[in-house]
């Protein structure tokens, strides 16, 4: 029972009572929920960039940093942890930009984009998203229950 | 009357302000030194050392950080000039910078929200981006000043933050509105000044070079520069976005500042490199973070 904490590349799946995994300060990055309701198990992994191709050796060592590599991966987690069958709940949460009207730093969308499409070939999809914005994110999710928290600095709490 | 309260209210918190930055101790000799031939392109490794030699305190600094396992040197290292040459001016002035200003850098922001230790960790990663920019992209620019005016940048947020306690709501639901305005605005608009403005006081206090007392100035508003340092500053400028879409901000003005395009005068920063360039920083972050500051 504790608090884990998802760094920016990790991953990490819990079925542990009174666990709350977390991401803290989410820019550009994106936060991946995966909740398998009827086994209790909670899955969230913290993407920072759409594609492995720019660093194949990354992907390998530290999958979670690219959505192609860090979705498979926690789709294995939670495997691992026990969803066997049962359908997942996705929710997804961050990829954030600055006030860019050109869009030349838009990492934050490009990672929103590759990660939907990428859930996609999954045959996933997110049933809530809190995406966007000139903000950061801190996101909190509780296994007992599965609820799924965003808070920002100034901007309050509120629920996904 | 109601028109004249806000009026006063802003004098009021300029004078308290300008009695802040006063009290604010002077920087050692050491780091002004340091400081200032860092700024010169005609200086050599031997006028850092002989300028760190006389600071027992830093000198031993540098030797452990230099034999940390983050910096893994091949064998043990015992000699100043080998420690400031494995680690690179940047980081010695990181360092010196640090150890002085600790009660600056690590102070909790409560009227930015922001946790003690969170306006050093984005700073740290502003001069890496910086730097790392610099080294890519930048031909006329030093990359020691690229870090040093990335480490100092923000520096103004630690006075002006608890003039900002208590209005953070309102900063934030000012940028929210869509209608343009950055935090910098906001500040400006709730208080009469902005942390570039008082950052800048502080520069001057400090007596520090004139290109890193533009970077702090002119850090959101580059265009604003003078031509002279205009490249430097765009610099920082970036590295500063960065740092912040990289999720290491100093809490309620994360993001909320606008990019200022005139950067595509002095450098390119194509879109394919983006992704290369903030694996790079994140990852000489984390090492540079756990090496210098894990004391």
């Amino acid at each position: 029972m504790g608090i884990i904490y998802v760094g920016v590349g990790e991953l990490a799946a819990s079925r542990s009572p009174g666990d709350v995994v977390k991401i803290l300060a989410l820019g550009s990055c994106v936060g991946v929920i995966m909740l398998a309701p009827q086994q209790k198990i909670v899955g969230l992994l913290h993407v920072a960039l759409p594609d492995s191709s720019i660093n194949a050796k990354r992907g390998i060592e530290k999958p979670g940093t690219f959505a192609d590599t860090g979705i498979p991966q926690l789709l294995n987690e939670l495997k691992k942890m026990g969803h066997l069958r049962g359908k997942l709940t996705v929710k997804l949460a961050g990829g954030a930009s600055i006030m860019d009207p050109n869009n030349t730093f838009n990492i934050g969308k490009r990672n929103i984009l590759a990660i939907k499409k990428i859930l996609w070939k999954f045959g996933l999809g997110a049933i809530a998203e809190d995406l966007g914005g000139n903000y950061c994110r801190t996101l909190s999710v509780d296994v007992d229950s599965g609820l799924v928290t965003i808070s920002s600095p100034g901007r309050g709490t509120w629920p996904l | 009357m109601a028109t004249l309260t806000p009026v006063l209210q802003e004098e009021a918190i300029a004078e308290l302000i300008s009695e802040r930055v006063s009290n604010v101790p002077l920087l050692p000799h050491v780091v002004t030194r340091l400081l200032g031939i860092m700024g010169r392109n005609d200086h050599s490794l031997t006028d850092v050392v002989k300028i760190v030699e006389n600071d027992l305190g830093l000198a031993s600094r540098i030797l452990r950080v230099a034999n940390s396992a983050a910096f893994s040197p091949r064998q043990g290292i015992s000699s100043l000039q080998q420690g400031i040459l494995h680690l690179g001016e940047k980081m010695v002035a990181g360092i010196a910078i640090g150890s002085c200003t600790a009660n600056i850098f690590n102070r909790e922001l409560i009227g930015y929200e922001s946790s003690s230790g969170e306006l050093w960790d984005h700073c740290l990663r502003t001069a890496i981006a910086a730097r790392e920019i610099t080294a890519s992209c930048s031909r006329r620019v030093s990359t020691d000043l690229a870090f040093t005016g990335g480490l100092l940048h923000d520096v103004g947020k630690a006075i002006i933050d608890e003039f900002l306690n208590k209005r953070t709501q309102i900063l934030t639901a000012m940028c929210d509105k869509g209608e343009g305005g950055d935090f910098l605005d906001a500040e400006r608009d709730s208080i009469g000044i902005d942390h570039a403005d008082v950052g800048f006081a502080l520069a001057r206090h400090w007596n520090l070079p004139p290109q890193l007392a533009a970077v702090i100035k002119f850090h959101h508003r580059p265009v604003e520069a003078d031509p002279a340092q205009q490249e430097l500053v765009y610099l920082v400028h970036l590295g500063d976005i960065l740092a912040m879409l990289g999720g290491t901000g100093t809490g309620a003005d994360t993001l909320s500042y606008k990019i200022d395009e005139g950067y595509q005068r002095y450098f390119q920063l194509g879109k394919d490199g983006l992704p290369i360039l903030l694996l790079k920083i994140e990852e000489e972050f984390t090492r540079a973070k756990s090496a210098v500051f894990a004391e």
